[in-house]
């Protein structure tokens, strides 16, 4: 009797306030520290690695101090300035978040908007096989396949651009198939599927109420999209797309297979360029010393920018996400 | 009694497990007990220069049915990493174009490492231009190209060693190594010995190429770019260029003849190279009238001093095959031997392994 | 009166031209980009399937690597495709219980604490770390000090799979409904029990299914495995000690390759790759369908 009206009294989705009796509640408590420790890995594991890749890079940080910004990377002569990696990493991710943005936020809408649910299933899985693809896949067709066929188009325009101010120096020559640009738009393909599906998530939270409130007025379409479901979810999507910069600042593989392996800081587009995670891949396996420290040191730079990337835009997507729901 | 099927903390517990007996288990380089010498067993890890990767991975499948009960890993990646991996003590062996520069020595710890030299072989101006089947290229020539002074496939330096072949207005681009490369080191050591004033990027395993060029990892990703670039050239071994397919030039050596890369013309050079007492000697710009200009040789490099017997024993027996038998693979792979003065004080240099 | 003038029909669902235009413009946007997604897409997947499935054959997937001078039909990818198989089943092994209990910890114990809301938003964060700082952690913290191993490769596809393994399972967790766990302790059961016995088994089709996804990801990753396995052309059946070789990492080698032979190689295995992800994708998606009582 008393055992019943003990299970009644405890909180619903809790444990019997009753506790458990002898191992019962050892073997219980047991399993609530295993499971934390799993939780708090995470913690664990990101901090060990910020602190072990720092320590393997301080070498670099001391040696160069302010000259890790400098813009000659050259093992022969000691001299190990990053800043054409990063600059690198900053055109590629850039060019990258041009043409997938577009693109990733027009899928969205057709999914929320436009398309009839039956019809949505099969884009998705269209979408979702773009994130299939494994990214040496992309890096294997874009040196193969790919930058040798796009290589006639760079020189065409190249040459047809060549002495027109802004355009020359954007597009003007030395072209090659391998170059900031291909990497660009390889690492928009990659990163169009999670753009695209973060969106998705965003603007379905938009209610429907105001949906159907603007084409009761008689919006169309479009107007409707401008009008409610922009406004609303644009926190959300920024965040979308600052996940999408942050993948494609990271993405190593295919990067460095068709970015042409040259460093240099260059407005050039269609030139051989090189960036952070490309340079380490090549390179990383026969640095020694301060070399290798400082590849080591922009693994740690892509290490804190990427969380700090991400974590402003979860902190976004959330707070978006939790003010559609009225929480 | 009730027993509580903990899967989760089975599973945790067994990942631990896991890694508990690798902590136990594990360990890196060579292992195996040693046979009898006539057959030997375990492991036999390598890297380095990708001009040896033809030969070394053609000699590893031959070595197989020799040894049977033996594993040699060739790991290519570049005489720098050759030489990194040395001296971090993950290979046993290395293979490098070019002996350890000055500001590598320190990392091997004033350990000894002797130099076995493997074969010779020429570096191939590469180039793909359609329409041009032969090119003729000088010293200075090659030089200005590969500091971006000439730019153009029609400019005049090349139209005036080049009077028959109509060479076509596609602009020049440049394919180089991104990786540290003795072929690297040997091509710009070719450049500053030959021509002194006109080649300012200096002699090293990387150099500061301008700015335009394409870079790939090992010789073969240099063949690979130039065979997709029209307007392409490269400097890639007569090996790796040869096996895909690769145009290449004719350079004019010390006594004024152009000649065309090949295993004669390599041996040739290597008629006329001083041997120092450690086995290390540069083949580039011969004066032999009939000798490639940018011959370069390969060395396997091993630390004398050697903790177990075993891989002293497997060390001795695989780099004593490359001296011995393994000669007769480099002609057909477009290689050059080894001339004979050089092979038997290399052969003979063997025994110090493990002393 | 005056005469009543029949109202002008007012045609309500069509607005006046501009508007109409550019609605209709804004469609035609729209579904241009999707076609923009589908044609890079269908050039690599026939690329790849073109010139890898003339490569394929049983003695492809089997056979020893060859150097790469030799033809595409000597040989294959056999060690590449063990070293994929046993460095991303141990990665598995490692993460999956422990990204599991994670979950658990973070739906189960850890409520609406600050912790867990913590934990939970650096676990959806270190998803974005890329996967070559994996590489250069494990490389510090072990390959240093114990040397190349399909052990280390493993660890670093392991801390990639984490993060993923923990959000998936934690939102599948979170859709048990908590009748379910309330009636098991009302039957006097600890939370252990509860959570191993009801709440688990209740979404184990979903935790399948997330986990399906996420060795699909980390059996395609190549930058994790740069320096921690020493890519070599020998298979090696111990994975936990000497170096090894995984499909994604010679797929990589081959990439630079200038000969057929190896190119081809490449892209047999670049196919073997897809086909595993594409594999995995589909028992993913039939797990969900038949063996998830609870889904989105």
């Amino acid at each position: 009797m008393s055992a019943v009206t003990q299970a009644d009294q405890a909180a619903p989705g809790s444990a019997p306030a009753g506790g458990l009796i002898g191992h019962r509640g050892l073997a219980d408590r047991g399993f609530q520290w295993l499971a934390a420790a799993a939780g708090l890995l995470v913690l664990v594991i990101l901090v060990l690695i910020a602190v072990t890749t720092s320590q393997q890079a301080a070498s670099w940080f001391s040696t160069e101090g302010l000259g890790i910004f400098g813009t000659k990377w050259i093992p022969a002569e000691n001299k190990f300035g990053a800043l054409p990696f990063i600059y690198g990493t900053a055109v590629t991710g850039v060019i990258a978040l041009v043409m997938a943005v577009p693109v990733s936020i027009g899928i969205a809408l057709l999914l929320t908007e436009v398309v009839p649910y039956r019809l949505a299933r099969p884009i998705v899985y269209v979408v979702d096989l773009l994130a299939v693809v494994p990214s040496v896949v992309w890096g294997l067709w874009g040196i193969l396949v790919f930058a040798p066929w796009i290589q006639h188009i760079y020189a065409s325009i190249g040459s047809a651009v060549t002495g027109i101010p802004v355009l020359d120096s954007l597009f003007g020559p030395p072209t090659s198939g391998a170059s900031f640009f291909t990497a660009g738009i390889i690492l928009a393909f990659m990163i169009t599927p999670i753009v695209t599906s973060l969106s998705r998530e965003v603007i379905a939270t938009v209610p429907t109420m105001d949906r159907e409130g603007a084409y009761a007025l008689g919006a169309t379409r479009w107007e409707m999209i401008r009008g409610v479901v922009w406004p609303h979810s644009q926190g959300g999507v920024v965040g979308a797309v600052l996940l999408g910069l942050g993948r494609a600042m990271g993405e190593t593989i295919a990067v460095a297979l068709v970015i042409g392996s040259s460093p240099t800081i260059t407005s050039h587009l269609f030139a051989t360029g090189y960036n952070m995670p490309a340079v380490i891949a090549n390179q990383f396996g026969e640095a020694t010393g301060v070399w290798k420290a400082g590849l080591m040191g922009m693994g740690v730079l892509l290490f804190a920018f990427t969380i700090i990337v991400n974590m402003i835009a979860r902190g976004v997507v959330e707070r978006s996400a939790r003010r559609m729901r009225g929480a | 009694m009730q027993r509580v099927r903990i899967q989760g903390v089975a599973a945790a517990g067994a990942a631990l497990a896991v890694m508990a007996l690798s902590l136990a288990a594990c360990s890196s380089s060579s292992s195996g007990s040693g046979g009898s010498s006539s057959s030997l067993s375990g492991t036999l890890n390598a890297s380095g220069s990708t001009f040896q990767l033809p030969f070394q991975q053609a000699a590893i499948q031959a070595y197989k049915s020799i040894q049977p009960g033996m594993t040699v890993n060739y790991g290519g990646g570049g005489s720098g990493k050759g030489r990194s991996d040395l001296a971090a003590g993950v290979v046993q062996f290395a293979g490098s174009d070019s002996p350890i520069p000055s500001d590598e020595i320190a990392n091997f710890k004033g350990k000894t490492v002797l130099y076995f030299p493997v074969f010779l072989g020429p570096i191939t101006m590469s180039y793909n231009l359609s329409g041009v089947s032969s090119l003729k290229l000088t010293p200075t020539v090659i030089a200005d190209i590969f500091q971006g002074k000439i730019t153009k496939w029609n400019d005049p330096a090349l139209k005036s060693i080049n009077p028959g072949v109509s060479l076509p207005s596609t602009p020049i681009s440049l394919a180089v190594r991104s990786d540290s490369s003795g072929t690297t080191a040997n091509f710009s050591l070719f450049l500053q010995t030959a021509e002194p004033s006109v080649w300012k990027l200096g002699s090293s395993s990387t150099i500061n190429w301008p700015s335009s060029a394409h870079a790939g990892n090992g010789n073969g990703g240099v063949a690979q770019i130039i065979k997709s670039t029209p307007g392409a050239i490269g400097y890639v071994d007569y090996a790796d260029a040869k096996a895909s397919g690769l145009s290449y030039a004719s350079v004019q050596n010390k006594a004024g003849k152009y000649i065309a890369p090949s295993p004669s013309s390599a041996s040739a050079a290597g008629t006329t190279v001083t041997l120092a007492p450690n086995l290390t000697f540069a083949a580039v710009w011969s004066s032999d009238p009939a000798a490639y200009p940018i011959t370069y040789q390969s060395w396997d490099l091993v630390y004398q001093k050697q903790s177990s017997t075993n891989t002293t024993k497997m060390l001795k027996a695989y780099i004593g095959y490359l001296l011995g038998d393994g000669q007769k693979l480099l002609n057909p792979l477009g290689y050059a031997p080894l001339p004979a003065n050089i092979l038997s004080k290399a052969k003979a240099q063997l025994s110090k392994i493990g002393s | 009166m005056a005469a009543v003038t029949e109202p002008q029909q007012a045609n309500l669902r069509q607005p006046a031209g501009w508007r109409r235009t550019k609605d209709r413009i804004a469609t035609t946007a729209m579904v241009i980009a999707f076609v923009v997604v589908i044609i890079p897409l269908v050039f690599v997947l026939y690329t790849v399937v073109a010139k890898g499935i003339s490569v394929i054959s049983w003695q492809f997937l089997t056979g020893p690597i060859p150097p790469s001078v030799l033809p595409a039909d000597v040989g294959g990818m056999g060690p590449a495709v063990l070293g994929t198989i046993e460095i991303t089943a141990l990665a598995a092994a490692m993460a999956v219980p422990l990204g599991v209990l994670g979950a658990i910890y973070l739906n189960e114990y850890g409520g609406n604490n600050w912790l867990s809301r913590f934990i939970g938003f650096m676990s959806d964060v270190m998803t974005g770390v890329p996967s070559i700082v994996m590489g250069l952690f494990i490389f510090s913290i072990w390959v240093l000090h114990f040397g190349f191993s399909g052990l280390a490769g493993a660890f670093a596809l392991g801390c990639l799979m984490l993060p993923i393994v923990i959000r998936s399972t934690y939102e599948m967790l979170r859709l048990v409904p908590d009748p379910l766990r309330e009636g098991s302790y009302a039957l006097g059961s600890s939370k252990s029990r509860v959570t191993l016995t009801v709440v688990l088994p209740a979404a184990l089709g979903g935790i399948v299914s997330g986990v399906l996804l996420a060795v699909a990801r980390a059996a395609g990753e190549t930058a994790p495995l740069l320096f921690t396995i020493l890519t070599v052309t020998e298979a090696n059946p111990n994975v936990f000690s000497g170096p090894n070789t995984s499909l994604p990492s010679q797929i990589f080698v081959n990439a630079s390759s200038p000969y057929p032979g190896a190119q081809a190689r490449g892209w047999g295995a670049a196919l073997t790759l897809i086909a595993i992800a594409f594999i995995l994708m589909i028992a993913a998606r039939v797990v969900t369908a038949r063996f998830a009582r609870y889904s989105r």
